[in-house]
């Protein structure tokens, strides 16, 4: 006598059934929100005090969405009798979120550890022109870059 | 004798006397349908249910990133490369910071090395995942996609949290993965090796990954409908799959026993035990079953990977302004949809004079046309989604 097989369709059926009674993976969105792990790219945050307007990041973005503009200003002699010296001050400094690739070059040739990744992910606007954001923005989202996860040895 | 198929279904003793003439009808599918994966136009002449001559149009999708290399350095070009498969952005990047490290004259770390094999197999359990749980959604199953996506996303999230990138992970470096010490000294930047916890839940992932394989076997692969529609649906032999240059797993299930993984050595890939899964029929079923299979095999990859993954810098010493000399190349890999190969052909700049990318998709769509002549409507869809091509694949 052959054997009883029980047909596919009712094998998988039976997988549906366990399913049903898991518990469900997805979140709600805006009501609960997951985590981003601390290395995720969200956004580019600027701490504009670092930045010395030596055009890296801009020269290194493959799509070159970053706008910079400086100028020299010159400084008063940190001691009396001392020489007077130039510095650059940043004037503007514009990322095209519309642009941007996350790639995270401009972050990684920074000299002078003056961007962060941090893993804010809502800046959504609804006009494309919105999405350039400049300097005062940018070093907003500098209070949210995570300290680097501990490695694994 | 020919005459209007209207009057003849008026006159019913007519009709049985005569064969019924019906004009060819010419069948526009896509460019914007969902089982097209992107913008992929086919031109389908059917005569009544059956399906003539198929023309695909592709292009739709070209960004030119042939010709965008040309005018950027090879650091960025990594970043652009990832983009081209995108459900499976980690694998694009290897033949291309490996064929630049061979021109170069210098090798990634041993660690390096490791982390990028493990990365590489992730991405392809990644894409195989799509795969095996959009496939069945094509042909009318969609309970598969929603199983099969969770545990995609628990690989995913292991990507993101080395590379910080879901999709576009950007995380390979000519001469290493991603510095250990970026441009500037600060801890945040210092800190690129695998985080903590990692190896731990990479196991943990694995096991899931074996259970939805198996939970994927009594869902779907034993279903009679499914079997009724893929088992002996969209036949390559082996002789069309080789003059077509069908790679990957769609060749693979023609019986031909060929990986790149087992025969170049781009990674290490020769220090593991696996087996290359290898199909008899050549139809639909079998090119399901090859994905199916190969995300077992990249499982076990993984977990050896995991055992044996030495400790040592991430960087191999290489200048700050990357040059590469005058010279050719080309490498190949692997990747999750076939022969992936980059011809980097180099001048001495800092960025390459011509990039040629042969990416498996588009080889793999090239048998579309011999492959749909004379099938029924219904049909081509399934052998449309069972050949597995992204269109920034095809066009790139």
């Amino acid at each position: 006598m052959a054997r009883f097989k029980i047909p596919g369709v009712f094998v998988g059926m039976g997988v549906t059934l366990k399913y049903l009674f898991k518990k469900v993976p997805t979140v709600q969105y805006p009501v609960e929100k997951e985590v981003p792990v601390p290395r995720a790219r969200g956004v580019i945050a600027l701490d504009t005090d670092a930045c010395t307007v030596c055009m890296l990041c801009a020269r290194e973005c493959p799509d070159w969405c970053i706008y910079i503009e400086g100028h020299k200003e010159e400084q008063p002699p940190s001691k009396p009798g001392g020489r007077a010296r130039t510095r650059a001050t940043l004037d503007r400094f514009d990322i095209d979120y519309a642009l941007c690739m996350y790639c995270g070059i401009c972050v990684e040739v920074c000299p002078f550890d003056a961007l962060f990744w941090s893993p804010e992910y809502e800046y959504s606007e609804g006009d494309i022109g919105a999405m350039l954001h400049g300097k005062e923005r940018l070093s907003e989202w500098l209070e949210t870059v995570p300290d680097p996860p501990a490695l694994e040895s | 004798m020919t005459m209007d198929p209207r009057a003849a279904m008026h006159h019913s003793e007519v009709a049985v006397s005569v064969e019924l003439q019906t004009p060819d009808m010419t069948l526009n599918l896509g460019p914007q349908h969902p089982s097209t994966h992107g913008v992929l136009r086919l031109v389908a002449q059917v005569d009544g249910e059956r399906v003539e001559s198929v023309e695909p149009v592709v292009g739709y999708m070209h960004r030119g990133y042939e010709k965008l290399a040309e005018v950027r350095t090879y650091p960025q070009i990594t970043a652009l490369v990832n983009r081209i498969d995108w459900t499976s952005g980690f694998a694009n990047e290897i033949a291309f910071v490996v064929g630049a490290e061979r021109l170069m004259g210098i090798e990634a770390p041993p660690r390096a090395q490791w982390i990028r094999l493990i990365l590489t197999e992730m991405a392809r359990m990644a894409n195989h995942l799509v795969f095996v749980s959009s496939y069945p959604l094509e042909l009318g199953a969609t309970t598969p996609m929603f199983y099969a996506l969770h545990e995609r996303e628990r690989v995913l999230d292991l990507i993101e949290g080395v590379t910080g990138g879901r999709f576009h992970p950007n995380f390979n470096r000519i001469g290493g993965v991603k510095p250990a010490a970026g441009g500037g000294s600060s801890q945040k930047k210092l800190a690129q090796d695998l985080p903590k916890g990692f190896i731990d839940e990479t196991r943990f992932a694995m096991e899931k990954v074996f259970e939805i394989c198996d939970t994927m076997d009594k869902l779907i692969v034993g279903n009679e409908i499914f079997r009724g529609r893929t088992i002996g649906v969209g036949v390559i032999p082996p002789d069309q799959a080789l003059a077509y240059g069908v790679s990957g797993p769609n060749m693979r299930a023609t019986g031909i026993d060929f990986d790149i993984r087992k025969v170049d050595d781009y990674l290490p890939y020769s220090e593991f035990d696996f087996d290359v899964p290898v199909g008899e029929n050549g139809d639909c079923f079998d090119r399901y079953m090859m994905r199916l299979h190969e995300i077992r095999q990249s499982a076990r990859i993984i977990l050896q990977a995991l055992d044996t993954l030495p400790s040592g810098p991430l960087q191999a010493k290489v200048p700050r302004i990357i040059k590469i000399p005058r010279g050719e190349i080309y490498v190949r890999s692997e990747n999750p949809k076939g022969e992936m190969g980059y011809h980097i052909i180099s001048e001495g700049g800092r960025g390459p004079y011509r990039l040629k990318v042969r990416t498996a998709s588009f080889s793999n769509l090239s048998v579309l046309q011999w492959l749909l002549a004379g099938v029924l409507i219904p049909d081509i869809i399934a052998i449309l989604g069972s050949l597995d091509f992204v269109l920034g694949d095809v066009d790139r």
